[in-house]
């Protein structure tokens, strides 16, 4: 009886059409319309076309020397860098480390994993705080170190040089520190469940052969970790490429002076602000294809291995 | 247990279907300005409480704070479909996309239902759309002035300026602020430098041609836009405006303001009422003029009515929300409520409004627009969000010299 229902395919195509009906209708359909729009002359959401662009691949054309889009690009894939480096390399020493001890591992699983919950508007609203101009938290306390050069002027007032964290100096640092630190925890605990998976008979094994802890981690751990690392590289890549909120929440269109463009906050205000619809679509075309290619890189560099 | 559990569940569904299914009135979705730090958005949830209690309606308040986003986002729902009910938007070119698809009714249109709808404003006030219809009923006007603080002033040996205040005086009064560690105009040019490109292209114009808008970077307009442009790059360059006016959000630069570190803001009449709310001390603050410079005088400045509540086509179509919307619409716009927004503002009411006592920055404004000699509107209000868009987040560029004013203009031009 078993076997007839794996003979039977039918029934398996009732629940899988549904699937696919709707990533055609909202997903694939989208897509191909999206890259119709390209072509198209569009002065907003919703609007009707004038008609197609001249010449009609001129927002392709626009995309080699609009500089913003080249700022944009480069800030993008800085910011996957810093990704690959930060997020999942500190995600990995953190589930390392908590998988190390024997107490309180939970603890730190859930207080990783926290900032994953919080909305991103809510983060940028909390670090525009952090690094605010005038009294912000990181100002406050470069003030109370005595890091923060004033004078004293003519009428008595006092003139703090406060440090600017949104201008051309550091206004990356400011951007992608939180971005960074929001998706630790979300890595944190996809590698934390890929080491639960490897037995610890081999740690005794190894523990017996005389192998310290960093022989152990360089020779079992790491190299039984690669296909979930491999995943998490492949995640962090993507999840770059389309990170929005909490860059446009801190540093809206292009602050610090069309410098801060990201590929996502340049396609936004291209569509929403400036009601070149067609435009942002050719950046949204851009931004899949730069995904694709990205991770498809990833995948050949860090290609999960069969024989672990 | 599970059993008499899961009877109960559904006994408490199916008893909240009812509840939904019999309850009275309808949900009204409601989108305004009077969100955020509107210095009205306590008199405004005042009136709608008073309208829920009164009508046994709901309503679904999506009101935010009024800037270029916000109204690209009001625009792209009624291009989706998404519009709400009742809008409280500008009457001038930025609601003419949804005018001109119908998407909104007109007076006309409504009075012919009900005969009462808006009797109590001015027709003449009200604003006329491209079509030659009024759509919106107006709440109350604004104007626009320089506040200033007084403390910072005292500070500095500076007199509050009057309305024969020059531009000469004025770059004057900026050096000896700066030079007493105070920054002499707060202003984030990144966010919200349009009341100041307002007054600058004024003072390189007249009150009267003040609304021309350029057709090209060579006409007059055109001319008088550049130069306002290159006043700002002047204004920057002497270091008037805060040191992190490139980065700093509106709201910063406005505490600053509020906390004795700068002297001069120019904002609107709306900026009245956050003060009142957040200022410690409201003596600290006067309303003065923005200083003159050609032919304008400082006592000229900009105002109008600019705002007002329309009906969508998609309430007006629902037999369940029409009442509603018509209801709220003048509740909201009665002579009663308008009293409570209203303190030194003009309205289009027939009987005019009666504010309660002013404070001591209300008086101050009301002192101040009795030597208001001329008024124009906002000349921003008349060009393509695309136009605006452009022209206000080149300013930035224009300051820093990576773009030339003319340039800026004429990109601006073409997007008109």
């Amino acid at each position: 009886m078993n076997s007839m229902i794996y003979k039977n395919k039918k029934p398996l195509l009732v629940f899988l059409i549904p699937a696919f009906a709707f990533l055609i209708v909202f997903l694939y359909y989208p897509f191909f319309q999206n890259v119709v729009n390209t072509f198209l002359k569009i002065g907003g959401l919703g609007r009707a076309s004038q008609g197609l662009n001249t010449p009609w691949y001129e927002n392709y054309q626009r995309l080699f020397t609009d500089p913003n889009m080249r700022t944009a690009l480069k800030n993008t894939l800085l910011l996957t860098l810093c990704t690959i480096v930060f997020q999942v390399g500190i995600a990995l020493i953190l589930a390392l480390l908590v998988d190390t001890i024997r107490v309180g591992a939970q603890f730190f699983r859930t207080v990783y994993f926290f900032p994953i919950v919080i909305s991103a508007t809510a983060l940028g609203l909390m670090f525009n705080l952090i690094f605010l101009y005038k009294g912000g938290m990181v100002n406050q306390l470069l003030l109370s170190l005595g890091r923060l050069p004033s004078e004293v002027k003519p009428s008595g007032k006092v003139l703090v040089q406060w440090l600017d964290w949104k201008d051309q100096a550091h206004f990356l640092f400011t951007m992608f520190m939180p971005v960074m630190w929001q998706y630790v925890g979300f890595y944190f605990v996809i590698l934390v469940t890929g080491l639960n998976n490897i037995s610890p008979d081999l740690f005794e094994a190894a523990a017996l052969d005389g192998a310290d802890g960093w022989k152990r981690t360089r020779y079992i751990t790491l190299p039984l970790l690669r296909n979930v690392l491999c995943t998490c590289l492949v995640l962090a890549i993507t999840g770059a490429l389309k990170v929005f909120d909490l860059p446009w929440v801190m540093f809206g269109a292009g602050m610090p002076e069309n410098r801060g463009w990201l590929t996502g906050t340049y396609m936004y205000d291209q569509t929403f602000n400036r009601m070149n619809v067609d435009y942002g679509s050719t950046i949204a075309v851009l931004i899949v294809v730069l995904g694709v290619v990205l991770s498809n890189i990833a995948n050949r560099v860090f290609r999960p291995s069969d024989d672990l | 247990m599970k059993k008499a559990l899961a009877l109960l569940l559904a006994l408490v569904m199916v008893l909240g279907l009812g509840a939904v299914a019999y309850a009275d009135g309808v949900t009204l979705n409601v989108v305004t300005s009077y969100g955020g730090d509107d210095g009205n958005r306590g008199n405004f949830e005042a009136a709608v409480k008073a309208y829920e209690a009164s009508t046994g309606n709901k309503v679904n308040d999506g009101s935010a704070t009024s800037n270029e986003e916000w109204k690209a986002k009001v625009l792209t729902d009624f291009e989706t479909g998404s519009e709400p009910d009742v809008l409280f938007f500008f009457t001038n070119a930025d609601a003419e996309p949804f005018i001109s698809a119908g998407k909104v009714v007109s007076i006309e249109e409504i009075r012919a239902e009900y005969p009462d709808y808006a009797t109590n404003m001015r027709d003449s006030m009200l604003a006329v759309a491209s079509d030659g219809r009024q759509y919106a009923v107006p709440s109350y006007g604004y104007w626009e002035n320089m506040f200033v603080n007084r403390t910072v002033l005292s500070d500095c040996g500076i007199e509050v300026p009057g309305p024969d205040y020059t531009w000469d005086q004025f770059l004057a009064d900026c050096e000896t602020i700066k030079d007493n560690g105070y920054t002499p105009i707060a202003c984030s040019l990144v966010e919200v430098p349009h009341y100041w490109f307002e007054f600058l292209v004024m003072n390189n114009g007249t009150v009267a041609n003040h609304l021309d808008v350029p057709v090209s970077v060579e006409d007059a307009a055109g001319a008088k836009w550049v130069a306002a442009l290159e006043d700002f790059k002047a204004l920057y360059e002497a270091g008037y405006f805060p040191a992190n006016t490139l980065t700093a959000s509106d709201a910063e630069t406005v505490e600053m303001f509020n906390q004795g570190e700068a002297a001069f803001l120019i904002d609107g009449s709306w900026k009245v009422g956050y003060f009142t709310e957040n200022a410690a001390d409201l003596g600290d603050f006067a309303i003065s003029y923005v200083p003159a410079r050609g032919e304008r005088k400082a006592s000229e400045a900009i105002g109008g009515i600019s705002m007002g509540y329309f009906i969508t086509r998609k309430a007006w179509d629902d037999p369940a929300k029409r009442e509603a919307a018509v209801e709220f619409v003048s509740q909201l716009t009665s002579d009663e409520v308008l009293s409570t927004f209203v303190t030194t503002e003009v309205t289009a009411l027939i009987n005019g409004a009666k504010p309660a006592g002013l404070n001591p920055l209300q008086q101050s404004a009301a002192d101040a627009n009795a030597n208001i000699t001329a008024i124009a509107g906002a000349v921003q209000d008349t060009i393509t969000g695309e136009a605006k868009a452009d022209l206000f987040g080149n300013i930035q560029n224009v300051v820093t010299g990576k773009l030339s004013a003319r340039d800026a203009v004429a990109a601006a031009i073409a997007l008109n």
